[in-house]
């Protein structure tokens, strides 16, 4: 094996200023992963030609791809960088912020657009006040295996990046806000404003801006059907589209 | 848009719904059938002359035509033009689905340069040069010409091939928009039924063509 890692990240200083291309070289430890490479870096911010660097900047938690927060693009496919093997990567490793979001520095991006589209689809429980509503419904055990998989979402952006739909001057929501949307949807209690859900959907930006690409169910890395979710949020419009022609 | 808000619904939803549905109906429809009339070309000049003219000597054929094939084709090329330039290049993600995504909209942009060349040559043309009625003649005289034979036949070929790829492909797509097929087993389903309405629709034009390559 190879005594060195070299690394070729996409820096950008600020939000407004132009990205650059940076290159490190680092020892090469066994079994490392990105995030792992990222710290070698921080602690020694010394460029290939030798330069000090500022350190480069990414976010990352859990550091077990459950968070979504260090998903960035290697070698030009979105990926959390915490689940992404040194080993199992072609040499040099490209690293880039993903590009559907504005970039904080470096490889830190801001994703609140994802999590505004969470709320625009109402993605949670609704419950009014704090009486006591009593036991909810029983979910059966097929209910259950879909909710589930569904559930795995972190919201870390692989299907948006992935998706040739969604861009930085549009508004489309995106897989991940679908397939919750879907998820709410189903739930026994959360379904009373099924109806405002499919209302958003229907909406500039909502699910008629999918173009059926179905790049989001390749890059998401929690395997979650999301070509099933949209197909399925595509069937709930479709009633609602009738439902508006016919009955409203 | 008054349209939209009388069906209760937001424009932008409601013009990309009728988008999907006028690329199946009507025109999707109408390219079966006109692939259908095409295998008279095997019949001779006559047979082939009185099947086309026998739809113009109703007195609505024009109407029909510019009622159920024109404006339903002409709204979802050019919606489909506007939404060509909503997409991003990704050329990383190599997924078969998103080669597809491509030559759907690839494909679409060359079978509506294809219908213009397509209705100049077979339709407003021989109106306006007063040679209207026999069709067969002038497509075989047109595919036969020594100067632009070979470039005529080339545009049917590409041309007609494109048409039965963007139909056969948009029917797969449409039934994921309309929630038609909804898991990934049965999205398989509709791909494989699709892919072989491609194989069909591709042998009998190709064998429509033969008649007057």
């Amino acid at each position: 094996m190879p005594d060195t890692v070299t690394l070729k990240i996409k820096r950008q200083d600020s939000e407004t200023s132009d990205s650059y291309w940076e290159t490190f070289t680092i020892p090469y430890i066994p079994r490392s992963n990105v995030i792992s490479c990222l710290m070698d870096i921080q602690a020694n911010p010394v460029n290939a030609k030798g330069e000090e660097v500022t350190p480069v900047v990414w976010e990352s938690n859990c550091l077990e791809e459950v968070c979504g927060a260090c998903t960035m693009v290697i070698n030009g496919k979105v990926h959390q960088s915490c689940s992404a093997l040194v080993d199992q990567l072609e040499k040099p490793i490209s690293l880039e912020p993903m590009s559907k979001f504005p970039v904080v520095r470096d490889l830190a991006v801001d994703r609140a657009r994802m999590f505004g589209a969470l709320k625009k689809v109402q993605a949670w429980v609704t419950a009014d006040g704090y009486h006591d509503l009593g036991p909810g419904e029983r979910e059966s055990t097929s209910h259950q295996e879909v909710a589930y998989k569904l559930s795995e979402c972190m919201t870390c952006g692989c299907c948006v990046e992935a998706c040739p739909q969604y861009s930085l001057s549009n508004n489309f929501l995106g897989a991940a806000a679908i397939s919750q949307s879907r998820l709410f949807n189903m739930h026994p209690t959360a379904k009373n404003i099924a109806d405002e859900r499919l209302d958003t959907l229907m909406q500039k930006g909502g699910i008629a801006d999918c173009g059926n690409a179905q790049n989001c169910v390749e890059a998401c890395p929690k395997s979650i059907p999301l070509t099933e979710s949209i197909a399925e949020m595509g069937r709930q419009v479709s009633g609602k589209f009738w439902r508006n022609i016919f009955q409203a | 848009m008054f349209f939209a808000e009388w069906c209760f619904m937001d424009s932008h939803f409601l013009t990309r719904r009728i988008h999907s549905l006028t690329g199946v109906v009507p025109v999707g429809l109408f390219l079966v059938y006109h692939l259908y009339l095409q295998l008279y070309l095997h019949s001779g000049a006559e047979t082939y002359n009185n099947s086309v003219n026998s739809f113009y000597d109703s007195p609505l054929a024009i109407w029909a035509l510019v009622i159920v094939v024109y404006i339903p084709l002409f709204f979802h090329a050019f919606l489909g033009i506007h939404l060509i330039f909503e997409t991003t290049v990704q050329p990383s993600y190599t997924y078969f689905s998103h080669l597809l995504y491509w030559l759907q909209r690839i494909s679409g942009i060359g079978v509506l340069l294809f219908i213009i060349a397509h209705v100049w040559n077979a339709q407003l043309g021989p109106w306006m040069a007063g040679t209207w009625g026999t069709h067969f003649e002038h497509l075989s005289s047109g595919f036969s010409n020594p100067e632009s034979g070979m470039i005529t036949k080339t545009v049917y070929l590409f041309g007609v091939l494109g048409a039965v790829f963007h139909f056969a492909n948009g029917l797969n797509t449409f039934c994921m928009t309309w929630g038609i097929a909804l898991t990934p087993k049965s999205q398989i389903r509709i791909r494989i039924f699709s892919i072989l309405l491609f194989l069909i629709l591709s042998a009998s034009s190709l064998y429509a063509l033969a008649a007057i390559w």
